[in-house]
């Protein structure tokens, strides 16, 4: 089996994110940047399925700047086989439909891909939306939100497990599928692992190389556009209640005055 | 002149870091405190290859060499969670192996101390020979094809947690050194606690050899040989300590600078005052010092050039680092700084006790005295 995992390199959620003042778009420079969490339990995913079945291999596909290399570089230590990175300067500020379509041009580059497997949201931009127009551009089954995966034969089954409730869906590979934060617990990349790492192929792309219209990426060609941003404001100091045997009511009373019972 | 990390040093800092991370200091602390071995800690390192980095591949390790050891035992440190014992099994006891070990040794013992389940720990220090190993007096009699043991040592680490020990003792007529493995439950080694105050999770023990008979093939390389052949391990040692203790440096100075940022007496956060600032940029200045000698140090041993020199200074630079760091954060700590919530006095211990042991201060000093400064030897 053929297995695509689509990753993204992201801030570290443990560091201040913040938006560059020119064009509104994420300061990447300001932060620690790390492979997105979700999607190390995609990569996860697409390991146990290579060890269920002989003769797989894992191929990871990211997109972004030079230094999504070190994402990369965990994916393949994790124990993926190999990666192509589409890197180019004419991608930053691209939008999530035509980061859409450069994955697709991307996927595109390789031969025989029977599974695409995704993480259904990134830390950052949290559209939740690139898995589900990927598979639409690629007139694929697109199965989101999976909780469980299994590829039994030619058919992928998995449970979706969203707010409104769960699903179980089936659908005939080749097929995209993208996976939540409770699929499984993501290994650590072994001595061995990082050590093997820097010796596996990366296939680094350019749009050109890709086929991908420079007109469909980049933040001219973004269907939204960011006119202004603030930093949120500093957390304020809160409310103290106190307790003069009364506190239970109180709290429950600031509770309700929050709509939150 | 390159001072930048490979793509593979750094991957590996930070996957150290991710395992010892959810473990830290709370972990440890709980377990220096009651003294029990880290072995959830053991089992999660050797399981991502990490234990055995310098082990090699056909034994289970990595096949690396000191220079990831040791960066293995500064991330476990900078989480929190120092294992003193690192230094005697894998320092010491799997490099001495490996090089001078017989087949049939490296195939019953390096495995184990690559997945991080089996221990080989390290016996030379005697009651009357501590820093002058000339004063050594255990010894092993040839009798017909055993090998007969009789003597003691002493502040021998973490004998419970092992299967085997790595005994230095005199042989032959001349009483030259020779090293042997014995099973910790070897028939007539009596083993008793030896408590000490400082908080490890490790135990240490007083060792009598009564008659302990060994098999021949327990001799380790050649006999006669084992003071250079001890050496060979002695350098990792020092170089895994000085990692250890700029782990242990960088765990104390961003627990004092969070506090130090945090902690507001007189209306500002306390680092703003000097006397609390300085004394937290000096032992960050020490630790970034010895850091920066420490990997020389494995350097110049994993290429197989004399390290004898920055190995002893890296191991002064980086106890003296330590020790200053966690004092100066259990200062800035205030009372909260002896505080078993706070979990600061144990790291202090174990930097105090890296200033006496494996080597202390003093021979450190009396090496680059002699051999670097050509100064006369006073002893
Ligand atoms: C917790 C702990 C764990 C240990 N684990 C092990 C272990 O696993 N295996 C093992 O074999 N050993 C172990 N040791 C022993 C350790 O290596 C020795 O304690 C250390 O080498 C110092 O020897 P000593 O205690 O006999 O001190 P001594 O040799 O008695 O020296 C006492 C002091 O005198 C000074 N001194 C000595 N000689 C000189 C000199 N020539 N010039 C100037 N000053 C001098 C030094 O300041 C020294 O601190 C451990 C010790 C401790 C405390």
């Amino acid at each position: 089996m053929n297995i695509v995992v689509l990753v993204k390199q992201v801030p570290d959620t443990y560091s201040e994110r913040k938006l560059s003042s020119g064009d509104h778009t994420l300061d990447r420079d300001a932060t620690d940047a790390v492979l997105d969490e979700i999607d190390e339990r995609a990569v996860e995913s697409a390991l146990q399925l290579k060890e269920a079945n002989d003769g797989s291999e894992v191929t990871v596909v990211a997109m972004g700047p030079d230094r999504a290399t070190d994402a990369i570089r965990k994916a393949l230590s994790m124990g993926a086989d190999k990666a192509v990175h589409l890197s180019d300067e004419a991608i930053h500020g691209t939008d999530a439909i035509g980061t859409a379509k450069a994955l697709v041009k991307v996927l595109g580059t390789l031969e025989g891909t029977d599974l695409v497997l995704a993480g259904n949201e990134a830390s950052d931009g949290r559209t939740g939306a690139v898995p589900a127009m990927v598979a639409e551009l690629l007139g694929l089954p697109s199965l989101t939100h999976a909780r469980e995966l299994t590829v039994d034969g030619g058919t992928v089954t998995v449970r979706r497990e969203t707010d409104d409730g769960v699903t179980v869906l089936t659908a005939e590979l080749p097929a995209v599928v993208s996976v939540n934060e409770k699929i499984n617990e993501p290994r650590y990349p072994s001595f061995k692992g990082i050590m093997a790492a820097k010796k596996k192929p990366v296939t680094t792309l350019t749009l050109a190389d890709a086929g991908i219209e420079p007109s469909d990426v980049g933040l001219s060609a973004a269907w939204s556009t960011v006119t202004e941003s603030n930093p949120k404001p500093p957390k304020s100091g809160g409310e103290k209640v106190e307790d003069e045997g009364d506190g239970g009511s109180k709290i429950a009373a600031f509770l309700v005055g929050q709509k939150l019972i | 002149m390159d001072f930048t990390e490979s793509d593979e040093h750094r991957d590996l800092r930070a996957a150290v870091g991710a395992i010892a991370a959810p473990f830290g200091g709370a972990y440890y602390a709980e377990h220096a405190r009651a003294g029990t071995e880290c072995t959830e800690l053991w089992h999660a390192l050797g399981d991502a290859g990490f234990a055995g980095v310098n082990v090699p591949e056909e034994y289970g390790g990595g096949g690396g060499g000191l220079v990831e050891l040791a960066l293995v035992c500064e991330e476990i440190a900078a989480q929190g969670a120092p294992i003193l014992l690192l230094l005697v099994t894998h320092a010491i006891s799997a490099e001495v192996l490996v090089e001078y070990g017989t087949d049939a040794q490296r195939k019953e013992w390096l495995p184990g101390l690559a997945s991080g389940r089996r221990k080989v720990v390290f016996a030379i220090t005697e009651p009357g020979a501590g820093s002058n190993t000339h004063k050594l007096t255990t010894r092993a009699r040839r009798v017909g094809d055993e090998w007969v043991v009789t003597g003691e040592k002493y502040y021998i680490s973490g004998v419970d947690e092992a299967e085997a020990l790595l005994l230095v003792a005199r042989t032959g007529d001349e009483g030259q050194l020779s090293l042997f493995l014995v099973p910790t439950d070897a028939p007539g080694l009596q083993k008793s606690v030896l408590p000490v105050d400082v908080m490890l999770p490790e135990k240490q023990f007083t060792l009598h050899f009564d008659e302990v008979r060994l098999p021949a093939s327990a001799l380790v390389g050649e006999e006669g040989q084992g003071f250079r052949q001890v050496f060979h391990g002695l350098n990792p040692e020092r170089i895994t300590g000085a990692a250890l203790c700029v782990g242990i440096a960088r765990y104390a100075l961003s627990r004092a600078a969070r506090y130090a940022g945090e902690r507001e007496v007189w209306g500002k956060p306390i680092g703003t005052h000097q006397g609390v600032a300085h004394p937290l940029a000096k032992a960050k200045i020490e630790t970034e010092l010895a850091a920066l000698m420490t990997r020389k140090a494995a350097w110049l041993h994993q290429h197989g050039h004399p390290a004898g020199e920055a190995a002893n200074m890296a191991k002064y630079g980086a106890a003296e680092a330590a020790l200053a760091a966690c004092d100066a954060a259990i200062q800035t700590h205030g009372g909260n700084g002896v505080a078993q919530e706070f979990g600061l006095l144990p790291y202090w211990g174990l930097a105090r006790l890296l200033r006496i042991a494996p080597v202390n201060r003093e021979m450190v000093l009396n090496f680059v005295a002699q051999h670097s400064l050509g100064l006369p030897r006073s002893y």
